[in-house]
């Protein structure tokens, strides 16, 4: 990874996903910048830091996967037990 | 509430809402800090409600400015975070306890509220341009380039190597192993005409004025001797150099910066080096909070480690690894040397669980409190970089 300060700065063009979200990286969303003007503004996002969130996103659900889902229930079964 | 606190705590509102708000509180179990203390007042949801709290006018910075000394910034705790975990990169809004922690301290020396070991530190970096890191070599200006004594590098160049303080004076044989490796696969690099300390430790502390005259000299230097790309063997380097440094000069800044842990694994992919020097242990490897946690790179570490014949390596993956911590980053050892060791006591305790006999760390400021725990259970600590060279049998 070289680190270069104008690739970092320049995230890829923005498609439109739906009306409220748009995509830039693949399998990658992000919401409809539009929407966060208000309230909560967005922060700087150099291109490293959102696919690094991505990344380790996937790697800490293939851990949990690995460590906790050793069976898989159905929503039938789920909502048996809660009957129960 | 004075003036700056008012303007600080608008400007982290946001922020430290978002977290008390939410209460889910998985940081505190990945914190290094939380794991040996127990202490509510220094989790992360402590330093955000903190905020919640001088916003309504409760409290003022001078309350808990001691607070904020305890955190490593090894940043597991706002990647575990789900507000970054799962939600950040959709929001383009995360949750950044570290920039939070330093802005907490930045504020706190702006009003004259002084740590006293991290003053007298800063004091004697600003004295000396490097930080008083206790070596063979004196830390003096005239010095900074004594651990590369006869291995004949150029000054200036496209390519320069920057090394940390730790390594510059202290542990010379990582930047000298770094040096003949790049020496050995044909890749050209100079040394920097006057480095300073990159200053990332300065704004760390709270010192951020500081900070900027060191990045604004190193910068200088480094356009004078027409320097296009900065090789980093430092985890902590890395940092200042892709987050502090573009945040002092935004578009200005055009300096290419490689990791060299990065380097070396792609130089060996290319087959530019081939490590073929048995090296016979059991080695476990430790995941340097800056480069797994902070910057997503793990892979590397490993090709490089797996491409070592002789090696019996046992892993720890990346994620279990985001609550493992050496204790040495963040200002922590200047300020509270005790808590650092007990940190690192339960990181090598982790690894001597493995039976290794030898935990490898890829960052120098790790590896002086990792190797006085180690000593105590028989576990070396070797730094990768030495690793390599050694396999491939250019001894620094």
């Amino acid at each position: 990874m070289k680190y270069r300060y104008q690739e970092e700065m320049s995230p890829p063009p923005a498609r439109r996903a739906t009306d409220v979200a748009i995509t830039r990286f693949e399998h990658v969303y992000e919401v409809e910048p539009g929407l966060m003007t208000e309230h909560v503004t967005q922060q700087t996002f150099p291109n490293w830091d959102t696919l690094r969130l991505v990344r380790s996103r996937a790697d800490h659900l293939a851990w949990m996967h690995r460590h906790f889902a050793d069976k898989v229930i159905s929503g039938e079964e789920l909502l048996h037990d809660l009957d129960e | 509430m004075p003036d700056p606190e008012k303007e600080f705590a608008e400007e982290w509102r946001d922020a430290a809402y978002n977290c008390f708000s939410s209460g889910h509180k998985f940081c505190r179990e990945v914190c290094p800090v939380m794991q040996v203390t127990r202490n509510e007042s220094w989790s992360p949801t402590a330093f955000h409600a903190n905020v919640v709290a001088m916003e309504k006018g409760e409290l003022e910075v001078a309350d808990v400015a001691a607070d904020y000394v305890n955190c490593t910034g090894c940043g597991a705790c706002e990647l575990r975070c789900p507000n970054s975990l799962f939600t950040g990169d959709f929001y383009r809004f995360r949750t950044r306890t570290v920039d939070l922690v330093k802005a907490v301290r930045g504020l706190a020396v702006e009003q004259g509220l002084h740590q006293p070991g991290w003053q007298r530190w800063n004091l004697l970096t600003d004295e000396r341009r490097h930080e008083p890191v206790l070596g063979a070599t004196p830390v003096e200006q005239a010095r900074v380039r004594d651990w590369a004594d006869g291995l004949d590098l150029p000054i200036g160049g496209e390519s320069i190597l920057f090394v940390d303080c730790e390594a510059a004076f202290h542990r010379t044989s990582v930047p000298r192993s770094v040096a003949r490796i790049l020496n050995l696969a044909g890749y050209p690099f100079g040394l920097m005409n006057e480095q300073w300390c990159c200053g990332g430790p300065a704004a760390e502390m709270g010192y951020e004025e500081q900070a900027r005259r060191f990045a604004r000299h190193n910068l200088d230097d480094w356009r004078a001797a027409g320097v296009r790309r900065v090789l980093v063997l430092d985890p902590h380097d890395y940092i200042t150099f892709t987050e502090d440094y573009p945040k002092y000069f935004g578009d200005a800044y055009d300096i290419e910066i490689v990791l060299v842990v990065e380097l070396l694994a792609e130089l060996i992919r290319e087959g530019r080096l081939t490590p073929h020097v048995p090296v016979e242990r059991a080695v476990t490897y430790h995941d340097p909070c800056r480069l797994n946690k902070r910057k997503g790179v793990w892979r590397e570490p490993r090709e490089i480690l797996r491409a070592i014949p002789g090696l019996t390596f046992h892993d720890v993956d990346r994620v279990t690894q985001w609550s493992y911590c050496s204790g040495g980053g963040g200002g922590l050892p200047v300020e509270k040397p005790e808590l650092t060791a007990k940190i690192s006591e339960q990181r090598v305790g982790k690894a001597a669980e493995l039976g290794v006999d030898t935990l490898v760390s890829a960052c120098p400021w790790s590896e002086r409190p990792l190797s006085e725990a180690g000593a105590a259970r028989s576990i070396d600590v070797v730094d990768l970089h030495e690793l390599l060279a050694e396999s491939l049998g250019v001894a620094p």
